[in-house]
């Protein structure tokens, strides 16, 4: 019964008030939806870390010395592989491209554990579902006469560093 | 003041007391039966009345109830295991141990738990298979088939968030390989993945995440949608049923009233009598399950529908407490980032998807499970024959179902293949 009243405008009502009404309405609804959009997105911002507490991008690794000529040095808990030839030192991630694994030092460069994706001693992708080649990173010496690794910056492959 | 409570007061208080909370006696009539179940909070989600066909098990199998049963069942057990689980990575593991060691029925609790989701995955595949094969997604059920599919998501989702919980080596690297699959998605795939673990890689961060989504997001979300889809299976008429389910059995064609739906607000019934019914009903949009004016193929909801229900439900928990009794939730080696076991191999349910995964990451992770979740999204509304609705395999329906089976077997075969025959570095080995 009270449905149909509320469908039905009283006698009274003129064109102007329902306007009015329906203006209302409309606004209330955008303010109200819009608002939830807006805290929607602030949301999204909050969830959204601004600093990380993981590992930093940049570290050392010791003395030039400590990785004789010849080195194939994998650093599991930093994911990266140190590779000395003679004088030239260049660090190779152990991050498998595929879906994030540790890949281990093979005879004949990289293999992964998870999904048998394998990589020559540069890191290009030799087999297994792998689809780009590991990553290269900047290597250089800090002042202090360490080597140092930063995991932010990629380098090209085959790029090494001279000690 | 004293004066006033008098002994009558006293000597009626536990009476006075128990009606205060039971309103109604125990009814012992059908119409008792019916009111009560109208009234009573936790019996009203019920219908007074139901279509015979219905009841029958062979229909539902109860695969919906079970898949409920098991997420009540989760709910409780998980909310005692929180009472000892810290979402931390240094201690995560040895509360694990300790649920083991020290904790009175810890191993137990845990163990139902853990089987409770997985029989969650199974059921809640087994009840959309069901679904599919009755036809029951067909119009007016299409978006309770929609709300099924994000059920059926969300469930997924609950059960790879709480993977991480125990924060061994097997749940670090299935969860490092799935956020790993998230960072494919185009364009917002690497943001994804960042919002999801709180950080570039898996740990602290990503534990603190995944226990807030697991233990008070997820939860929620389901049981509200859970209430959404049980509130459309009333409002959309009931459980889906042949059209000959309608008639009772020993009226013949003619004296049958046939029943058009209401289609718009304000209509009455129009029986094929030229009968009108005016009720309440009659300023409800959409079809629903009518109530005693006209003839019918329903039995009361109590005690007929009840008691279906309690013995599923005593089933369900009978399977599990045996399941839990005889194994155990297993507990690998605490994480040791530095070394993936090999093969790192995802829940049973993901191994399809990781078998998929080890071809190509963005068509396995990413490409083939869209495309499916899409088409199954659409199924009702691409298919519109009205035909077949109610009874498994029906004939009309023959070439949906084999569709619908192919779509089963093929992904059934990739986890049996993902879960059997794949051993370390993913190379194929045999089982036997
Ligand atoms: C958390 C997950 C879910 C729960 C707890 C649940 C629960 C239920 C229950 C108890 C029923 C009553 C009939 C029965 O027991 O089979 C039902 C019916 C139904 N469910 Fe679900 N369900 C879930 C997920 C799904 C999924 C994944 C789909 C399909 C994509 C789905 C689609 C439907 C439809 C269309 C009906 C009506 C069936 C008919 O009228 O015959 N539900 N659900
Ligand atoms: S993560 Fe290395 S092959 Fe998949």
């Amino acid at each position: 019964m009270t449905m149909k009243k509320r469908n039905e405008a009283p006698a009274e009502q003129t064109e102007g008030q329902l306007t009015r009404r329906r203006l209302l309405t409309w606004l209330s609804s955008v303010g109200i939806f819009g608002s939830a959009l807006i805290s929607l997105v602030a949301n999204a911002f909050f969830i959204k870390p601004r600093a990380t507490y993981g590992q930093p991008n940049r570290f050392s690794i010791g003395k030039p010395e400590e990785f004789p000529a010849g080195t194939r040095q994998a650093l599991d808990g930093q994911r990266v592989c140190v590779i000395r030839e003679g004088e030239r030192v260049c660090a190779i991630s152990t991050t498998c491209t595929h879906l994030g694994c540790i890949v281990a030092p093979s005879e004949t460069g990289f293999a992964c554990p998870c999904h048998g994706s394998r990589f020559d001693q540069d890191g290009n992708v030799t087999g297994g579902p792998a689809p780009k080649a590991l990553a290269w990173y900047k290597v250089s010496l800090a002042p202090n006469g360490e080597l140092e690794i930063d995991k932010g910056v990629e380098v090209k492959s085959g790029t090494y560093f001279n000690v | 003041m004293a004066r006033k409570i008098s002994l009558s007061a006293l000597t009626e208080l536990p009476g006075n007391i128990w009606n205060s909370i039971f309103r109604n006696p125990l009814p012992s009539s059908d119409l008792g039966r019916a009111q009560t179940s109208f009234t009573n909070f936790f019996l009203h989600i019920h219908p007074v009345k139901v279509n015979r066909h219905t009841l029958k098990p062979w229909y539902t199998m109860g695969l919906g109830l079970i898949t409920f049963f098991l997420f009540v069942i989760l709910v409780f057990t998980g909310v005692l295991v929180m009472f000892y689980y810290v979402p931390s990575t240094n201690q995560a593991y040895d509360r694990m141990l300790d649920l083991r060691s020290t904790v009175a029925f810890g191993t137990f609790t845990r163990n139902m738990h853990r089987w409770a989701a997985h029989g969650m995955v199974a059921f809640v595949f087994l009840h959309m298979c069901r679904v599919f094969f009755t036809g029951a997604y067909k119009r007016p059920r299409e978006f309770n088939w929609v709300l099924g599919i994000v059920l059926f998501l969300l469930t997924l989702f609950s059960s790879f968030t709480g993977y991480l919980l125990p924060w061994d080596q097997l749940a670090f690297w299935a969860i490092t390989v799935g956020a790993s699959i998230a960072g494919y998605a185009p364009v917002v795939g690497e943001q994804m993945r960042f919002l999801l673990l709180g950080d570039t890689t898996v740990g602290q961060e990503a534990l603190l995440r995944f226990y807030v989504l697991h233990v008070a997001v997820l939860p929620l979300v389901i049981t509200l949608l859970v209430a959404v889809h049980f509130w459309r299976i009333r409002k959309d008429g009931g459980l889906s049923r042949p059209p000959e389910a309608e008639s009772e059995p020993g009226l013949s064609k003619e004296t049958t009233a046939k029943v058009d739906l209401v289609e718009k607000p304000g209509e009455a019934f129009v029986t094929s009598a030229g009968k009108k019914h005016f009720g309440i009903q009659g300023l409800v949009r959409g079809p629903f399950t009518k109530v005693g004016n006209v003839p019918d193929n329903s039995v009361f909801a109590w005690p007929n529908l009840f008691m279906a229900e309690l013995f599923v439900l005593i089933l369900t928990i009978a399977g599990l407490c045996v399941l839990s009794l005889f194994f155990d939730a297993p507990l690998e080696e605490p994480v040791n980032i530095t070394h993936p076991p090999n093969p790192a191999k995802a829940p049973w349910y993901f191994l399809g998807l990781q078998e998929l995964v080890s071809y190509s990451a963005f068509w396995g992770g990413v490409g083939i499970p869209t495309i499916q979740v899409l088409l199954l999204l659409v199924v009702p509304y691409l298919d519109r024959d009205p035909r077949g609705v109610g009874r498994w395999f029906a004939g009309e329906r023959l070439l949906a179902n084999t569709l619908f089976l192919i779509f089963v077997i093929v992904n059934i075969t990739l986890i049996i293949i993902g879960t059997l025959f794949r051993g370390p570095n993913w190379e194929f080995v045999s089982p036997w």
